[in-house]
């Protein structure tokens, strides 16, 4: 993309207001280039400043109180973490396939947590069930990263485990991708623990049956509307 | 120990070593702005104060993810709560749940100065003056397009089906915006 082009687009790239397939494109661009780096932080500056611009409301009364709240409850360290994560998978593995049994399913969960040749058994064990399991594998980016989507045998619903996914900022989120003949549609955002967890209930406009592939990258925080951000983790149905 | 003297990153840096005292003193300060944005993104005062409440927490874990270059600690948690925002606009659109909403109850930037009490830091003060001055200097046309990219996350082509305009005159208007509103921010 020529470099006229970029700068007559970076205030828009700043405001988040291009489609995604020019944002690749600027993206590539300002890579190489600093002037336009240094542009693009120059607009992003002024596109933050028009929050203080936003009509002011005064915000309920209770709330600080709550937030404060639950705020006492939320310990600062991971400690409980990680078993919270996978509790929560078992909770939702069970809903997923109740006529597969506690057996079963806790089968599935052991070798979750064991981490050994994970993807290899997952898979044999779709064979037997009434889901689907699609392997995701972590990209350049970080190749040690992996997961895991677990789709209910109607397609309607889905659980997205991942692991290793270096934590982000706080401006910063993971968001799944569902992608069919090259249309990509958000499955949802997430962010990991402290040791790189994370399970995702997904929410998805149709069967998840129907998506050709799936995807993870890093977004700003609540999400994009299409791919902007590095690609972690990908994976075909 | 005394909060309210300290500046914003000296909060930040407060919470990151678990002071809720810290946490609250932050709040005092931009609960109200985090609000307006959440709440003007979506129209909605449920989501907004979920939005609110997000921010805030996501500060309380993650307060030493703060860097300088994120901009103001207000801005930046403006922006967490926009991002949030956006994100759940976007979803209730693919629900097919009010698309007409995208113009509706849009919010006008606030132009004019008026005193709501207790209030942020002298700088932000300042730089809340120099955006509304630059915005109320601009063409009415081209604060529509700002508005609708800021608070409802449309990108330009979105706006210019909404508005049933050329996609040229919506992104002539917004880079002739943004140019302003930099102008103004970077000339103090």
């Amino acid at each position: 993309m020529e470099h006229e082009h970029v700068l007559e687009q970076i205030p828009a790239y700043a405001l988040g207001a291009l489609d995604a397939e020019d944002v690749l494109q600027i993206r590539a661009h300002i890579e190489r280039c600093a002037a336009c780096r240094a542009e693009l932080l120059a607009y992003q500056n002024a596109a933050s400043m028009l929050a203080l611009a936003a009509p002011q409301q005064e915000p309920p009364a209770g709330l600080k109180q709550q937030i404060m709240k639950k705020a006492a409850l939320s310990p600062r360290k991971p400690a409980a973490g990680s078993f919270t994560v996978w509790r929560s998978l078992a909770d939702r593995l069970y809903r997923l396939a109740p006529a597969w049994g506690l057996a079963s399913l806790a089968l599935v969960f052991l070798l979750v947590i064991s981490n050994i040749w994970l993807w290899q058994r997952v898979v044999n064990l779709e064979s037997k069930s009434k889901f689907q399991v699609v392997a995701l594998a972590g990209t350049e980016v970080n190749p040690q990263a992996s997961g895991v989507l677990v789709i209910g045998s109607d397609g309607m619903e889905g659980t997205l485990v991942v692991e290793h996914l270096p934590s982000l900022d706080a401006a910063r989120q993971y968001q799944l991708w569902l992608i069919q003949d090259g249309k990509r549609t958000s499955g949802g955002v997430f962010s990991v623990d402290e040791g790189g967890y994370a399970t995702l209930q997904i929410d998805s406009p149709a069967s998840l049956l129907s998506f050709d592939a799936f995807g993870v990258t890093i977004e700003p925080y609540g999400g994009s509307s299409g791919p902007t951000g590095d690609k972690v983790l990908g994976g075909e149905l | 120990m005394d909060f309210a003297s300290r500046d914003d990153e000296t909060l930040l840096h407060q919470i990151a070593r678990a002071s809720p005292d810290a946490l609250s003193e932050l709040y005092d300060r931009y609960g109200r702005l985090v609000y307006s944005v959440a709440y003007h993104a979506t129209s909605d005062a449920h989501l907004a104060e979920e939005i609110t409440q997000d921010t805030f927490l996501r500060v309380w874990q993650r307060a030493e993810s703060y860097q300088s270059q994120n901009g103001k600690v207000a801005t930046w948690l403006a922006s967490i709560a926009r991002h949030r925002a956006i994100d759940l606009y976007r979803r209730s659109q693919a629900r097919g749940e009010g698309h007409a909403q995208a113009l509706e109850n849009v919010p006008e930037f606030e132009l004019r100065d008026h005193a709501l009490g207790l209030e942020t830091s002298l700088e932000v003060e300042q730089s809340r003056q120099q955006v509304r001055q630059a915005l109320n200097q601009l063409p009415p046309e081209q604060r529509q397009v700002l508005a609708l990219a800021y608070f409802r996350g449309l990108t330009q082509e979105q706006i210019a089906h909404a508005l049933a305009l050329p996609l040229g005159t919506v992104k002539t208007r917004l880079r002739l915006g943004m140019q302003k509103l930099r102008q103004a921010v970077e000339g103090g």
